[in-house]
């Protein structure tokens, strides 16, 4: 009896040590996939070395979105807008964040974004809320979206513990976030000036 | 009996958690002898206008200025030669050139805000990990070979012996190494053994340690 115990504790616990030793992505949130939004393939190549220590957060300064279907499409316009007028290898961001409350897939964990300028773009990972956030705050259930990005960064590897949040002005001469999103990151447990 | 195996399952936690505390937030950059350290530091803009400097912090903290930015060029005073400093106001970013580096050069360097203060303003941490000859690997969990310390060629002389971090920290803290005389080919074969070896030996050691207090719970609780 008590060497059945053992066994079946000896099962559980290597499966629990493993699971823990992996990178737990099991921890991570839903993404938006960019198969799911129809994305335009990616031309980028610059990786990113991971962990990354920064988040930049800031917004596209576009049209807001708040169902599923109308946040698939502002993706689409995004990365249009990117790739085809600005002539880039991919949508600017590594994510992007809808009043849907989902989280868009762009350049994901492991490209180097285009998002900060030439210094940071390769220190961070770059966040940004899709609409324009000077007057009004983006809803509760997109800044949870963003928050549980950030801890599904974290449980992969992708960004270091004790990563700092910086808003795009804080790293750019620029509006982005806007002051009302700027107001709210700045409480973020993470943020740092 | 059971109280020795908990107390061996307190130490290894232990030891596992002070590992993972020392491996947070360095960057870490292997070099061949002979390449140059092209790096940069990020900071926000709130130091747009304010000037940088480039150290070494030797074992025990103190830090050694190597070079900082000028007030009008954003480019740095040339102290010893090897170390350029420039300042991308735009980018955020102080750009890091240090030529020519050697084994001796491996340590831990910062940027900080120039003029320092008692308590400086660090922007980034950087380990430097500089190896003899054709590099083994890239990868971030490899030993650098150990070798004798070598002569500096800069001021102040650095008298240290080249610092080996622990083997299963990303980017250990330096401590004081052993002084080995290993030839090249040794180290690559003694490189590839630590790398290997000792993360799975700790992995098996962690392991069995847990599964060795589980079983002598789950006996006590049977009563055996």
């Amino acid at each position: 009896m008590s060497l059945r115990c053992a066994l079946l504790a000896w099962a559980l616990f290597t499966l629990l040590r493993h699971g823990v030793a992996q990178k737990d992505s099991d921890c991570c949130g839903p993404i938006v996939p960019r198969r799911e939004w129809r994305g335009l393939a990616s031309n980028c190549d610059r990786k990113l070395s991971l962990p990354k220590s920064y988040v930049v957060v800031s917004h596209t300064a576009g049209s807001p979105c708040d169902t599923p279907d109308s946040c698939l499409k502002q993706v689409q316009n995004v990365q249009n807008f990117h790739k085809g007028t600005l002539g880039w290898c991919d949508v600017a961001y590594n994510f992007l964040i809808g009043e849907d409350g989902l989280v868009y897939e762009g350049r994901g964990w492991d490209i180097q974004g285009a998002h900060a300028g030439g210094g940071w773009n390769s220190k961070s990972i770059g966040i940004s809320f899709m609409g324009n956030y000077m007057d009004r705050a983006p809803p509760q259930r997109a800044l949870r979206a963003a928050q549980s990005l950030l801890a599904c960064g974290v449980a992969r590897g992708a960004l270091s513990p004790n990563y700092e949040v910086k808003g795009h002005r804080d790293v750019q001469d620029t509006l982005s976030p806007g002051d009302r999103l700027y107001d709210i990151i700045q409480t973020w447990p993470h943020y740092q000036d | 009996m059971r109280k020795a195996k908990l107390w061996g399952l307190l130490g290894m936690l232990f030891v596992s958690e002070l590992q993972a505390a020392a491996g947070q937030a360095e960057e870490k950059k292997i070099l061949t002898e002979g390449e140059t350290l092209n790096y940069h530091c990020v900071y926000t803009r709130k130091h747009s206008q304010s000037q940088k400097a480039w150290q070494r912090v030797m074992d025990g903290g103190k830090a050694e200025t190597l070079a900082f930015t000028e007030k009008t060029s954003k480019n740095s005073q040339e102290l010893g030669g090897r170390y350029f400093l420039e300042d991308n106001t735009t980018q955020g970013a102080v750009h890091v050139r240090m030529t020519n580096v050697q084994v001796s050069d491996s340590g831990l360097y910062r940027c900080v805000i120039y003029p320092i203060l008692s308590n400086p303003e660090v922007l980034e941490s950087l380990r430097l990990v500089v190896t003899k000859g054709p590099s083994a690997s890239t990868s971030r969990d490899k030993n650098p070979p150990r070798d004798k310390a070598q002569t500096p060629t800069f001021p102040p002389a650095t008298k240290a012996p080249v610092t080996q971090p622990p083997p299963k920290s990303t980017a250990g803290v330096s401590r004081p190494g052993l002084e080995v005389n290993p030839t090249n080919v040794t180290d690559v074969t003694r490189i590839s053994v630590f790398s290997i070896v000792i993360p799975v030996a700790c992995a098996l050691v962690t392991k069995s340690l847990v599964l060795t207090v589980l079983f002598a719970v789950t006996q006590k609780s049977f009563g055996s």
